[in-house]
């Protein structure tokens, strides 16, 4: 049942942008020369990218012709006079060994000058790749933060008669599944480096938890004691994880090693903790307990000391995840009866609410803070959405799968 | 009967198609090269024989899907004899002495009946539930050699790695309940499902409180034995 880099065309993502974020920078992004030929086109990809991240208003093209492709032919003051501080120009060309040459140049409409440009060989198979590497570049020199187009995601979509475990890229293309079972799989963690997914599959009609490599498609046994096995989340070294077991009772947060071996125990409660979240130093534990009469979520120290209750408004707090920069945590809160997407300061202890849907879940930071992606159920069809860290951009990711779930944000390591 | 019967169809089926290409084969293999006309004939012979063996080959994949959905129909005629049965006098019918299996099927018997059902984020076991549950525990003890399952299930609301822990509370609370009443622990297995596999597929309250259960499952009285 283990089933590798089946592609399932039936799962593919779209990605509709609802809200958009104040400030955007208007920019113009040019159709590269002879991009037409291939099937992806780089200013469309990179169009999207920077679009999707709602920090960019991309600036109609006009009609003048022919477009130019390098410094030379650019009427700077034109583009000026049109709205855009910034331009995007580049160019397509195919080698005599049949590799393809991308260029590209950013260049600043009032002071006339090149901003950055670079030329990249690659293989046909990386067209979409290099186009999100390059809207990563305009993003980080125009925002100062690195841009997230180049990472994967992973989630689950249910289907009719089956679960698949995706692994997709972020703006939701390439979606190719790594398992697939007629039993369910929760909670995919992707490891620091990006090479390993954790997660919880059923396909034993129980909890376990395996480590799946996504370079060789192998993959073991984490984590298989009695009672529950779950909640994975890796430790920032890549060497440990913290996991929930049940197998001394009722659940509670041990660290094991990523091989299975060394089971530390963290909490000793005589009630539920689980969905443990490192901080991005690996110093403390954000995690959901409900030894106070009611789920809230607590943090510890990475040895088990020190807990702290941390949210106290509502009766149901859970889900915790640190923000990349260990300065705030996403978690999901009931209040009236809705389950909705909230964030909280750690410095102030202010706690905000980001979504107006009612049946939240599985939060998950990208890997520079700005978005957080989601579950939620809209028209009784699980989907994905995503807003961003202060609530004002928000987008929509429908799958023409019967359900999406459980996402999870991959690493900006190794895909840069 | 009738799987037995059917299983020494497929057997001597296979078993005529092998005995009759051996001997066939033989004799012609000296005569074909001299031959062409045999040739030929050998040639038709043998796609002949390939379609043969082709057809049996699926007259098998037919009898074998044939004899698994009649073994399909049993199962569930099996399943929905208690219905169709006329009451026994007794509880205790000559049937049921025979086979304590019978004695959990009794319709109107707490038995039968196989869930507790919880309240939103709870884990008690209600009084209501009690007296099903204490049956259960009495039948676990005088029948040493059953065994029973219990799932925990929560309602899809909230976080599914909370709902797995509160299945398993779940789960384990009522085999508190029934250890306590002198059932071995070695006779109870528990397992969560959390709110990963909903009974009832709905987004509403009645949906909810029918996935918010645990279930009491006697592998192979309930489901095939795993």
């Amino acid at each position: 049942m283990l089933c590798l880099g089946a592609a399932s065309a039936r799962a593919q993502l779209t990605i509709e942008i609802i809200g958009g974020g104040a400030d955007q920078l208007p920019i113009t992004v040019l159709p590269f020369a002879s991009e037409d030929k291939y099937q992806h086109r780089i200013s469309e990809v990179v169009s999207a990218d920077l679009a999707r991240s709602g920090r960019f208003r991309l600036q109609e093209i006009g009609s003048v012709r022919p477009l130019p492709s390098e410094p030379a032919e650019v009427n700077y003051r034109y583009w000026k006079n049109r709205g855009s501080q910034t331009l995007v120009i580049g160019s397509v060309a195919e080698r005599s060994d049949g590799k393809v040459e991308v260029r590209f140049r950013m260049l600043d409409t009032s002071k006339e000058v090149q901003v950055l440009g670079y030329a990249y060989t690659i293989v046909l198979p990386q067209m979409r790749a290099i186009a999100h590497k390059i809207a990563d570049i305009i993003y980080e020199k125009l925002t100062g933060e690195p841009g997230v187009f180049s990472t994967r995601i992973a989630y689950v979509a249910k289907m009719p008669r089956r679960f698949e475990l995706h692994v997709s890229d972020a703006d939701g293309f390439n979606s190719q599944f790594i398992l697939a079972h007629r039993e369910p799989i929760i909670s995919p963690a992707w490891s620091p480096d990006g090479t390993r997914i954790a997660y919880v599959s059923f396909e034993q009609r129980r909890s376990i938890v395996f480590v799946h490599n996504l370079v060789d498609g192998t993959r073991r046994v984490l984590a298989a004691f009695d009672g529950i096995n779950s909640a994975p989340c890796w430790a920032p070294d890549g060497k440990r994880l913290a996991i929930a077991l049940s197998k001394d009772g009722i659940s509670q947060i041990y660290l094991i090693d990523a091989d299975g071996g060394g089971v530390t125990r963290l909490t000793t409660s005589n009630a539920i903790d689980t969905e443990p979240s490192f901080s991005p130093d690996g110093k403390s534990l954000l995690f959901t307990s409900d030894r106070g009469g009611s789920p809230q979520i607590y943090r510890m120290s990475a040895a088990g000391n020190n807990v702290e209750r941390m949210t106290f408004e509502g009766s149901y707090n859970v889900t915790p995840r640190y923000s990349p920069d260990g300065k705030a945590f996403a978690f999901i809160q009931r209040n009236q009866g809705r389950y909705r997407l909230a964030i909280m300061d750690l410095a102030t202890r202010q706690t905000q609410i980001l979504t107006d849907t009612s049946l939240d879940g599985s939060p998950a930071f990208a890997p520079n803070g700005r978005m957080i992606l989601y579950a939620s159920i809209v028209g009784g069809h699980g989907i994905l959405a995503a807003v961003s860290s202060d609530g004002r951009i928000k987008q929509k990711i429908t799958a023409s799968a019967q359900d999406v779930r459980e996402p999870a944000w991959g690493p900006l390591v190794g895909s840069r | 009967m009738k799987k037995i019967l059917l299983a020494c169809c497929v057997a001597v089926l296979v078993a005529g198609c092998g005995t009759k290409g051996g001997t066939q084969k033989a004799p012609i293999e000296q005569h074909d090269v001299l031959e062409p006309q045999k040739q030929q004939q050998q040639a038709d012979e043998a796609a002949k024989q390939a379609r043969i063996q082709q057809e049996q080959a699926e007259l098998k994949r037919q009898l074998d899907e044939q004899k698994r959905k009649q073994e399909e129909a049993a199962r569930q005629a099996e399943a929905e004899k208690p219905e169709v049965k006329p009451l026994p006098a007794t509880s205790m019918s000559e049937k049921a002495l025979a086979d304590p299996a019978t004695l959990l099927k009794e319709p109107g018997s707490p038995l039968s009946k196989r869930s507790v059902y919880y309240d939103f984020d709870a884990f008690n076991i209600k009084v209501e539930f009690q007296p099903m549950v204490e049956a259960h525990a009495k039948f676990l003890l005088e029948h040493k050699d059953f065994k029973v399952r219990i799932e925990g299930n929560c309602d899809e609301r909230g976080s599914r790695e909370y709902n797995l822990a509160l299945g398993q509370r779940r789960a384990d609370s009522v085999k508190r309940a029934m250890t306590l009443l002198g059932v071995p622990a070695k006779q109870i297995e528990t397992v969560s499902f959390g709110s990963e596999k909903p009974k009832a597929l709905g987004h509403d309250e009645e949906a909810w409180a029918e996935n918010r259960r645990s279930d009491i499952v006697y592998p192979g009285v309930d489901t095939p034995q795993q």
